[in-house]
């Protein structure tokens, strides 16, 4: 593969490349599709983004992930120019904290979807502004950038066996789960949603978790 | 502290809400709480994370604006030089040794401790991107306990110094414990330390007696 043009399977990933000016440092070929643990070269892109700044890694996460972004974004309520907005967002953030990302603890991708919920979170929050009163104590001097350090390694290899675990649970409960993420709305709205009881709804999610726990202990 | 020691953890639909960034800004903040505290949680939401990971990887694509990656780009050229983290703010007062406060609240500010009975006091937490989200610090003493009372919505607790009981469980530093209407009870602050915890509450307390009401009203409970 040519060094100075990154591996692309998508046409329309290429389309959002070739309108970008040419790179100025070269870089490390990256071909997630055909590799044989694809979560390990958006690793090696995100160490060449944190290491050199290197603007052709950054165009090859940021077509890879951006339009995915949006998508997940919109199914999860934003609107068209939300998801857009926010997605572009999300990979300033990926740009901004990519010496932050740690292979043995997440799968890029699972280190992006944090950034993504986090964000879009944040984005409720920057939303509305609310001062303090005089007489308050302010936390802000805790560290809150990352709240939620993740323990152990977390391999692309993990998130293949993830990905057989998710595909043997019965459909109904792989539903309850995609529906955790991409709905709004609580339990309830899925429970109108799918018509079955609340209860249901609730113990559906419990089993669905304890099972995919079991198949990834295996 | 003693990690192996927190022995009550969120339910697992619970932990999927904030996997995918479903749970309301109280319940949210002190759910945060207990993920810094609890390596055994963190755990249980890392197989979460990695499942949202996994979705997002299987997307179909949406089309992106033409220019999306030039203003992504110029975004990031504007970026100014990682700023010093400035800030003059009234640090939050210490806590007993052994106890800190979550970084969860890092954005957040609270009110002074107030009195509001006998070895009774409580703070509000203020949520910037929640103004409405009920979230407060007690800080109750040694032998001291809250009016009986059950709840019209739902109750999240972390608990971050001192034990608790209320008729169901022992509750300790760590612990984290959600209750709603179903529940009906009384904590009480064990014997040898005060007890301080971090709450939040959709819908109300609602107390068994006249003059708990009174209180619960005041302070907006």
């Amino acid at each position: 593969m040519a060094a100075e043009r990154p591996q692309l399977t998508e046409s329309g990933d290429a389309a959002i490349v070739r309108g970008h000016r040419p790179p100025t440092l070269s870089v490390v070929p990256i071909d997630p599709e055909r590799s044989a643990t694809p979560g390990d070269a958006w690793g090696e892109a995100l160490r060449a983004l944190a290491e050199r700044g290197d603007r052709q890694a950054f165009a090859c996460l940021f077509a890879h992930f951006a339009p995915r972004l949006k998508s997940f974004l919109m199914h999860a309520g934003s609107t068209g120019v939300q998801a857009e907005e926010l997605a572009q967002e999300v990979l300033v953030v990926v740009w901004r904290k990519a010496a932050l990302f740690d292979a043995s603890k997440a799968s890029a991708s699972t280190w992006i979807f944090t950034i993504a919920r986090n964000l879009r979170v944040d984005s409720l929050r920057r939303a509305k502004g609310i001062d303090a009163h005089d007489d308050e104590v302010d936390f802000d001097l805790l560290e809150a950038d990352e709240p939620c350090v993740e323990d152990r390694l977390h391999t692309s290899r993990e998130s293949e066996r993830l990905r057989g675990a998710l595909a043997q649970l019965p459909p109904e409960q792989q539903q309850v789960l995609r529906l955790a993420y991409f709905d709004d709305e609580s339990h309830s709205r899925i429970s109108t949603e799918l018509g079955i009881p609340l209860g249901t709804v609730k113990s559906r999610v419990r089993l669905a978790v304890a099972q995919l726990r079991r198949l990834l202990e295996r | 502290m003693n990690m192996m020691d927190i022995r009550h953890h969120p339910e697992e639909e619970r932990l999927l809400a904030y996997a995918g960034g479903r749970l309301e800004a109280g319940m949210r903040l002190v759910l945060g709480s207990h993920l810094e505290l609890c390596p055994y949680c963190r755990q249980r939401l890392r197989a979460l994370n990695a499942l949202g990971g996994l979705l997002l990887e299987d997307m179909e694509p949406a089309v992106m604006a033409d220019d999306a990656l030039e203003r992504t780009l110029a975004r990031i050229d504007a970026l100014a030089p990682a700023q010093e983290h400035v800030t003059q703010v009234s640090a939050p007062p210490p806590l007993p040794p052994g106890a800190s406060w979550p970084r969860s609240l890092a954005h957040c500010s609270a009110t002074p401790w107030r009195w509001i009975g006998p070895g009774m006091r409580w703070s509000r937490v203020s949520v910037p991107e929640s103004p409405e989200a009920k979230v407060f610090l007690l800080r109750i003493a040694a032998g001291k306990y809250l009016p009986v009372h059950t709840h019209s919505g739902q109750e999240a607790t972390q608990i971050l110094y001192g034990r608790f009981h209320d008729g169901r469980a022992l509750f300790g530093p760590g612990d984290f414990d959600t209750a709603d209407g179903s529940i009906h009870h009384q904590p009480v602050v064990q014997d040898g330390s005060e007890c301080i915890c971090l709450a939040s509450l959709s819908g109300r307390l609602r107390f068994d007696s006249p003059i708990a009401k009174l209180f619960g009203a005041l302070v907006g409970m």
